[in-house]
């Protein structure tokens, strides 16, 4: 278990003001906070919120300008409240900043070289000056400047991004464990941004520096963060890697928070307009149980009673704070603080205690499965094996591919020899492959790849047109920004080519694959060349068989349409528009549009659809329900939970009369208005 | 000091020919190609040639160089470009707000057929609020600490129509006001540090629109502002716009509310535009290598991807390079560009572009130069 660096635990601060004899008014800034960034890897922690959530309460306290209420910060094992002198120096020289205005922090009449002289003096860094000029021009290296480009400048002559990039380099010298980075880029051009987020990843893959990057900028969070903290009004509303949580967030408020950023693309708009409560707005102080309360659309009474626990979610270490997920367990407290040096090897040791019992077990468990089918299996290299996982039943299939069939070609460790072979965690194969579905694979499951040779392997059925998608997580490091170390994850066809490989020069950690043509398919995960794994991942395949005889879906048994317009027997070419207001909308779970379109084939359709509510947001938490028919009866295009769009185009397969149904989602919303173009040229 | 600069030699966007020149309001139609939002074809706010520099000891620096836009009725135009791009001059130019030692060199500003340039110190008074208005960069810090909401409304209203008699009428006016900005009546008797930096801002944007203006330039009016308050403030101008009707020129450098808001996007680069054109269209295609640059800088929450590194604008402003503005950080740049300045090309899409690879010579040269950048 990694030690930490830092520990934050029960952490509160209140503000007091006013109120000489009794009514003293009281700031809640930050509540039983709690926090843990481990020693090594480096990590970047996101602390993100709105103003006045507390967050640079938090970067304030951790770097001691403010004294807590109550709680401890403990820093490689010393609560930073009772530090001697001798500790508290080395604790700045450990924890350096960066701030958000990077045209304050200069006084305008000292050129750049003042800054690197005076941290020399502050922080003896070297009596040499040329040893002392080469740390400076290595310090700038690191941030992507050079001393000749900017040593001889005064402040105003350089851009955002290079001030903060020297106030990087200025941190870097000093070679701290810890940079609280406040709110870094946003006083930054967005264009000029990247360079401070580049630097940022540097320091902490390359010379091992943790950050606490505070923002309210989630889409720089989602790029280069690992950890996320999402607080709202001082306490914890959300945490989890930032990838988990911005994706899929769970908290009410977080939800709105991700939704509102805006997405740069003209066609994916805002589809409603929110208003917050005006006294929501304009209030500071603090209220009883959840915080989010008087905002939120799912309150109960229960939220004002007392503040909900951050409660496990689906993925590993993901957790949110709201009733909502009452059923699921509560996150466990954090480790026991661990203070002072000597303890913490036996501190771990206690800590880590019971985690590494079930571990043991559950290894064990895997050990004895995977030998047992070896042994069953003979060293065949397909065996399907039964087994439950959490009360759901799969179907688990282990496959070693036999060394000689894949490909040697490009791709260099193509296929581990069989003894390397990891058995997948869980491969979904009904009737030898996975037909459609999801395999999530998260971290802290059993047989992580870990070595460059670790490898997963899936089989499954791939149709021609129907695609697979893949979403790769890493450490933290491997996907980040700079794309430096790309995890190795290929896709072999039915000939054992390789169709598609996150190599070195596919610079995203999200691919989709479009079969070619039918048979089996094989995903193999591995390592980067680094070794560095894949920690988590996401295959989601979509698509059908084919049905050998494809059976004619019956036209749904609905409530009559509110109305239908069938211009000679069919809308052939055109805009059907329909708007908010046009009367008959679309209003329980029972009412349904109908169109019928006369498609011909090779032409398209375009349909759009807009709600109410918030459901086609970026979340797509409660997609409406929308399906078009082909004349057959078979279902060709559906608006449903996996289609995260609110809109789409059909090309027609065939010339015949298509019907279009439009409806409300599983929660009874219903589509407000649509727009469906029919591009027919008339034939 | 070259003051006298010649006019920037380029036609104006389309058939404009000299009609408009002395034209009211009423004779304002224009027929336009490039741009227009389709539902409007009248131009409000006609940008001819203005030329802005700030006057230094070393030599003047060219804040904005010769740029000319059309902004038609009730559409939102997003002025966009990085820091010391001129975007804010180019919004204080249009208001004659331009505070020495900068001046404007040439150009003409024709709000509704006005020359705003000729206006004089009076006029000019009484053309700001009704018929240009500015909801300003940080307006939680311009509104007066001192005066209650009510008042700092009234004394726009008053200083423009005179004193009014009516107490009553003014307050359901201002409660109009209110309204349409999603605001609580309750805060008419408050003072600005009793509201949210939110709140604030919609306080500025209804006395931006107090008096009906023709054109609101609203400069990074959201900038400062939280992810959800800011979405709110976005939403509250876009809809003031469509209830009052007036037209919209919103300045930014945040390329994801900018698609949220506007209908079409003119980007600027060291004091030039490069690129004007429909806000779809822009960003499925941007043709200018600095509006890809811009565009592929935006950091997304949906996927991850490489950081895109830039500097900022490298040259110095007061000796700008040869030709193109910019050949220094075009990854395209050739022999041509530092030889010949691009002319504005009306290109496919309703796009509007200055860039030499746009021109029918160089076709060859676009489709070689975009093939081997997609595959290094």
């Amino acid at each position: 278990m990694p030690s930490p660096l830092l520990q934050i635990r029960d952490a509160t601060k209140i503000y007091y003001s006013g109120g000489f004899i009794g009514d003293k008014k009281s700031v809640v800034a930050l509540e039983n906070f709690n926090m843990t960034i481990d020693e090594s890897p480096a990590t970047i922690t996101t602390i993100a919120g709105e103003s006045g959530s507390g967050k640079t309460t938090l970067a304030n306290l951790v770097l001691g300008f403010i004294k807590l209420t109550s709680g401890k910060i403990i820093f490689e094992g010393e609560d930073i409240t009772d530090m001697t002198d001798e500790q508290l120096k080395a604790y700045r020289r450990n924890v350096q900043a960066v701030f958000q205005d990077p045209f304050g922090v200069y006084n305008p009449f000292y050129r750049i070289d003042h800054i690197f002289d005076l941290v020399n003096k502050h922080f003896s860094l070297s009596d040499n000056q040329n040893e002392y000029r080469e740390m400076v021009e290595a310090g700038l290296n690191v941030v992507g400047l050079y001393g000749e480009d900017v040593l001889r400048k005064y402040p105003h002559q350089l851009s955002g991004g290079q001030r903060q990039r020297i106030m990087m380099a200025r941190a870097y010298m000093i070679k701290p464990r810890l940079i609280v980075a406040d709110e870094p880029v946003s006083m930054v051009d967005a264009s000029l941004r990247a360079s401070i987020l580049d630097a940022m990843l540097r320091l902490r893959d390359d010379h091992n520096i943790s950050f606490l990057y505070i923002t309210h900028d989630l889409s720089t969070a989602y790029q280069i963060g690992d950890q996320i903290y999402m607080l709202y009004q001082g306490t914890t509303a959300e945490r989890g890697t930032a990838m988990d949580v911005i994706d899929a967030p769970q908290h009410p408020y977080v939800q709105l928070l991700i939704d509102s950023v805006p997405v740069p693309d003209p066609t994916d708009k805002w589809d409603v307009n929110i208003s917050l409560p005006s006294e929501e707005e304009m209030r500071t102080a603090a209220a009883k149980g959840c915080r989010y309360y008087p905002r939120c659309p799912h309150r109960m009474d229960k939220c004002l009673v007392v503040q909900p626990p951050l409660y496990k979610m689906e993925k590993p270490k993901h957790e949110a704070a709201c009733y909502l997920y009452e059923e699921n367990e509560v996150a466990p407290i954090e480790p026991p603080m661990l203070v002072n040096r000597p303890m913490t090897e036996a501190a771990v040791a206690t800590a880590a205690g019971r985690t590494r019992e079930r571990m043991v077990a559950a290894v064990l468990v895997v050990i004895a499965f995977v030998a047992g089918v070896l042994i069953a299996s003979n060293r065949e290299p397909e065996v399907v094996v039964e087994t439950v996982i959490e009360e759901v039943q799969v179907l688990v299939t282990a496959t070693a591919i036999p060394p000689s069939e894949p490909p040697t070609a490009t791709a260099p460790p193509a296929a581990a020899p069989e003894s390397q072979v990891i058995v997948p965690a869980f491969v979904v194969e009904p009737a030898g492959a996975v037909d459609m579905g999801s395999i999530p694979w998260g971290e802290d499951t059993f047989g992580e790849i870990e070595n460059a040779d670790d490898r997963h392997i899936y089989t499954f059925a791939g149709f021609e047109g129907t695609t697979v998608e893949l979403k790769l997580i890493t450490g933290g490091r491997g996907l980040s920004g700079t794309g430096f170390y790309a995890p190795l994850a290929t896709v072999y066809n039915p000939d054992g080519e390789i169709v598609f490989a996150f190599d070195r020069a596919r610079r995203s950690n999200r691919g989709e694959l479009t079969f070619a043509a039918d048979g089996d398919y094989q995903i193999a995960i591995g390592a980067d060349d680094r070794g560095r794994g894949v920690d988590a991942y996401t295959i989601t395949i979509e698509g059908e068989a084919p049905e050998p005889t494809p059976e004619p879906t019956p036209m749904p048994t609905l409530p009559p349409p509110a109305f239908v317009v069938e211009r000679e027997g069919a809308v052939a070419k055109g805009e059907i528009v329909f708007g908010e207001d046009a009367g008959d909308e679309i209003q329980s779970v029972d009412d349904r549009h109908s169109w019928s379109v006369a498609g011909v084939a090779g032409t398209t359709a375009h349909i759009r659809l807009i709600t109410g509510g918030r459901g086609l947001s970026g979340t797509g938490f409660f997609a409406p329900f929308a399906t078009m028919y082909a004349p057959d009866g078979s279902i060709v295009l559906a608006f449903d939970r996996a289609r995260r769009s609110n809109s789409g185009t059909l090309t027609f397969a065939e010339t015949g009369t298509y019907v279009f149904v439009l409806g409300a989602d599983d929660r009874g919303r219903g589509v407000d208005a649509y727009t469906i173009t029919i591009e027919n040229e008339e034939g | 000091m070259d003051n006298q600069k010649i006019p920037h030699p380029k036609s104006l966007p389309q058939n404009e020919g000299g009609t408009s020149k002395q034209d009211s309001s009423s004779s304002l139609l224009v027929g336009e190609g490039a741009g227009g939002r389709g539902d409007s074809e009248r131009v409000v706010l006609k940008v001819e040639n203005l030329r802005i520099h700030y006057a230094t000891p070393q030599g003047d620096v060219i804040a904005v160089s010769d740029i000319s836009f059309n902004l038609y009725e009730g559409e939102t135009l997003g002025l966009v470009g990085e820091s010391g791009c001129g975007k804010s001059t180019t919004a204080y130019g249009i208001l004659q707000l331009v505070q020495p030692p900068g001046y404007i060199v040439n150009g003409s500003i024709k709000v509704d057929g006005t020359e705003v340039l000729d206006l004089g110190e009076e006029e000019l008074r009484k053309f700001r609020w009704t018929g240009l208005s500015l909801i300003p960069q940080g307006a939680m810090n311009s509104l007066n600490p001192t005066m209650r909401v009510k008042d700092q409304i009234i004394d726009v209203i008053e200083s423009h129509e005179g004193k009014q008699s009516s107490k009553e009428a003014m307050r359901e006016r201002i409660y109009e006001l209110f309204q349409n900005v999603g605001l609580p009546n309750r805060i008419y008797n408050m003072y600005p540090h009793e509201l949210s930096g939110g709140m604030k801002q919609r306080v500025c944007i209804a006395m931006g629109v107090a008096l009906h203006p023709t054109v609101v330039i609203a400069d990074e009016a959201t900038s400062a502002l939280d992810v959800v308050v800011q979405r709110i403030v976005a939403q509250t101008l876009v809809k003031v716009k469509d209830e009052i009707g007036v037209s919209l020129i919103v300045i930014g450098h945040d390329m994801g509310l900018l698609a949220q808001i506007v209908d079409r996007i003119a980007v600027m680069y060291a004091g030039k535009m490069v690129e004007i054109a429909p806000v779809e269209n822009i960003y499925a295609e941007p043709l200018h290598p600095y509006t890809r640059l811009l565009i592929d800088s935006i950091p997304s929450i949906k996927e991850r991807k490489p950081l895109k590194i830039t500097e900022g604008i490298t040259h110095d402003p007061r000796n700008p390079p040869s030709g193109c503005i910019f050949r220094l950080r075009c990854p395209f740049a050739w022999q041509h560009c530092a030889e010949a300045e691009p002319e504005p090309i009306d290109a496919e899409n309703k796009h509007e572009v200055a860039c030499h690879l746009y021109d029918e010579r160089f076709e060859e040269r676009r489709a070689n130069a975009f093939a081997t950048f997609a595959n290094p």
